[in-house]
């Protein structure tokens, strides 16, 4: 008997919590929709339905999600989401701009990021098919209607005698805006895997420094030591003529530097981009580097390092 | 009440069981890649191109990739001449993989097993191996060897 009367208190007072909780509702606007994403119908159709409560202007939530305290987390989530990506107003910027985002959205989607998997978890029905994403994958494997411009060769031949000129002579190379220093030994180290990237149209080679080279040899690749490096380096893709593609010019390094006290702030790496060959440090301020680190988000269980190194480098 | 109910069953599940991950975020070697098998050099000497340095790489009709690197002498040359004539003695190699969808990001391909392994060095011989483990494949190709020599390093200031 007790027992009852103190479940309906329980009841009762969560009722009452819950109720006052309904008060603090503040407003989720919605701005217009001033150039929403150029894609096909049926890619539109996948977005809407999966990403447009977050990633738009025109956010429809679930009664449920109307409430508190779901509401505060579903909408301080809409808000963030639209900050990073939103599809109504993203029409703006660039075709190349637009792609990049699509294929960072199957990527995101393939590895189980986006939807948001705590967003996943209530909405069980709201994650992205296996049929959807054939869809969007084979929008973006279909070529766009007018190819990127093949990448000018006599720029990258200018940019060749002038680097063979240099016959290895440092350049003054200015930190990165969070501190991460440039460190030009990285051409020294050994390889641990390439890419060719048909989605950007380039090259990559990725190097390893000794340590990481030695935690690849001891397979301790799931929390690399510290004093561990990465360089990737990018070059675009220069046509061969007979089908075939060549490094052109040099378009930047990055840099992660493992260090998991000093850069603990940013998932124990520290990171870095010099762009063209003047190597001038990429981004307007140390902000630059969420960027980094949101992409490498989904291999967080792999330490955020995307390449899956090749042994026997030694 | 029901409403109360679903919404703090909604924050139990925001705080908790997240759908899991896929197999492929977690850290894995590219095993399928390694080269197997010693490269003999010529009767004296071995050499394992992928202990060398980077020259340059490029993707080759049909779906391969490679990767020429080479011992100090080659590489400090090529990253100060554009003419090839390597002093003799220096060693290249190009390793040449199959491709294969990087299964961490749509939009990149990236080396699956190898197809040959070539070894040149300058003013000498050619060998080519292929297989796993890799064995040598008879023969001199003065073409392909000079085809080697000749492609410029890739800049990296
Ligand atoms: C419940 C809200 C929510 C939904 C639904 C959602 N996202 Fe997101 N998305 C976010 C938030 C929040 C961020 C930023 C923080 C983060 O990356 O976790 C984000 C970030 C992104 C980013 C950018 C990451 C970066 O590098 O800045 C992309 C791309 C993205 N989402 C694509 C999608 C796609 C595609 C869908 C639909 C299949 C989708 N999202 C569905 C909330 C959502
Ligand atoms: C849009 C997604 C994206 C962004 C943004 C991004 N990366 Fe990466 N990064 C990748 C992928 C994918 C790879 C795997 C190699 C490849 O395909 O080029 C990678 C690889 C790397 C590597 C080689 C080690 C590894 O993790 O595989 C370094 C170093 C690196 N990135 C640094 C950076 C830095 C520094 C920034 C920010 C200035 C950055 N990245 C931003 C996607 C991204």
């Amino acid at each position: 008997m007790t027992r009852m009367r103190l479940l309906t208190g329980t009841g009762i007072a969560l009722l009452l919590i819950g109720g006052a909780m309904q008060a603090y509702h503040p407003k989720l606007e919605s701005p217009p929709v001033t150039a929403e994403i150029q894609v096909p119908d049926e890619v539109k159709q996948i977005l809407r339905q999966r990403c447009y409560s977050c990633h738009s202007n025109e956010t429809k939530l679930p009664w449920y999600d109307n409430l508190a305290p779901a509401y505060w987390i579903v909408r301080s989530d809409v808000r963030e989401g639209r900050e990073h990506v939103n599809f109504s107003t993203i029409g703006a910027k660039p075709a190349a701009v637009q792609r990049g985002t699509l294929f960072e959205s199957v990527n995101l989607i393939q590895l189980g990021s986006m939807p948001l998997p705590r967003y996943l978890a209530v909405h069980r029905d709201a994650g992205v098919t296996p049929d959807e994403l054939v869809t969007l994958r084979h929008y973006l494997e279909t070529p766009p209607v007018q190819p990127a411009a093949p990448a000018p060769a006599a720029a990258a031949e200018t940019q060749f005698q002038h680097w063979i000129a240099s016959n290895g002579t440092p350049i003054q190379v200015q930190p990165e805006w969070n501190g991460v220093p440039f460190l030009p030994e990285y051409k020294n180290w050994k390889p641990v895997s390439s890419t060719e990237r048909w989605d950007n149209h380039t090259m990559r080679q990725i190097f390893g420094n000794d340590i990481a080279l030695e935690a690849i040899a001891d397979g301790k690749i799931d929390n690399w030591p510290d004093g561990t490096v990465f360089a990737k380096v990018a070059w675009l893709q220069q046509p061969d003529g007979k089908g075939g593609i060549t490094t052109g010019a040099f378009q930047q390094v990055e840099l992660m530097i493992k260090d998991s006290k000093k850069y603990a702030s940013t998932e124990g790496w520290g990171w870095g981009r010099w762009r063209g060959d003047d190597l001038k440090p990429y981004g307007k301020d140390a902000a630059f580097q969420n960027e980094c680190i949101s992409c490498h988000e989904p291999v967080a269980h792999s330490d955020h390092v995307y390449t899956m190194p090749i042994g026997g480098a030694q | 009440m029901k409403q109360l109910l679903a919404a703090m069953s909604v924050v139990l599940l925001l705080s908790g069981c997240s759908p899991k991950p896929p197999k492929t975020v977690y850290p894995r070697l590219n095993r399928e890649a390694e080269t197997s098998g010693l490269l003999s050099w010529n009767q004296r000497s071995s050499w394992n191109p992928r202990s060398g340095r980077v020259i340059t790489s490029w993707v080759n009709p049909g779906g391969t990739m490679t990767t020429l690197y080479g011992d100090d002498a080659a590489v400090n040359y090529a990253r100060s001449h554009a003419d090839g004539a390597y002093p003799a003695g220096a060693k290249l190699g190009a390793v040449t993989w199959k491709q294969q969808e990087d299964a961490r990001w749509f939009g990149g391909r990236i080396p699956a097993q190898v197809a040959s392994v070539e070894i040149v060095t300058a003013g000498g011989s050619y060998a080519r191996y292929e297989g796993s483990p890799l064995t040598a494949v008879p023969g001199d190709d003065t073409q392909r060897a000079q085809f080697l020599l000749h492609q410029r390093a890739a800049v990296m200031p």
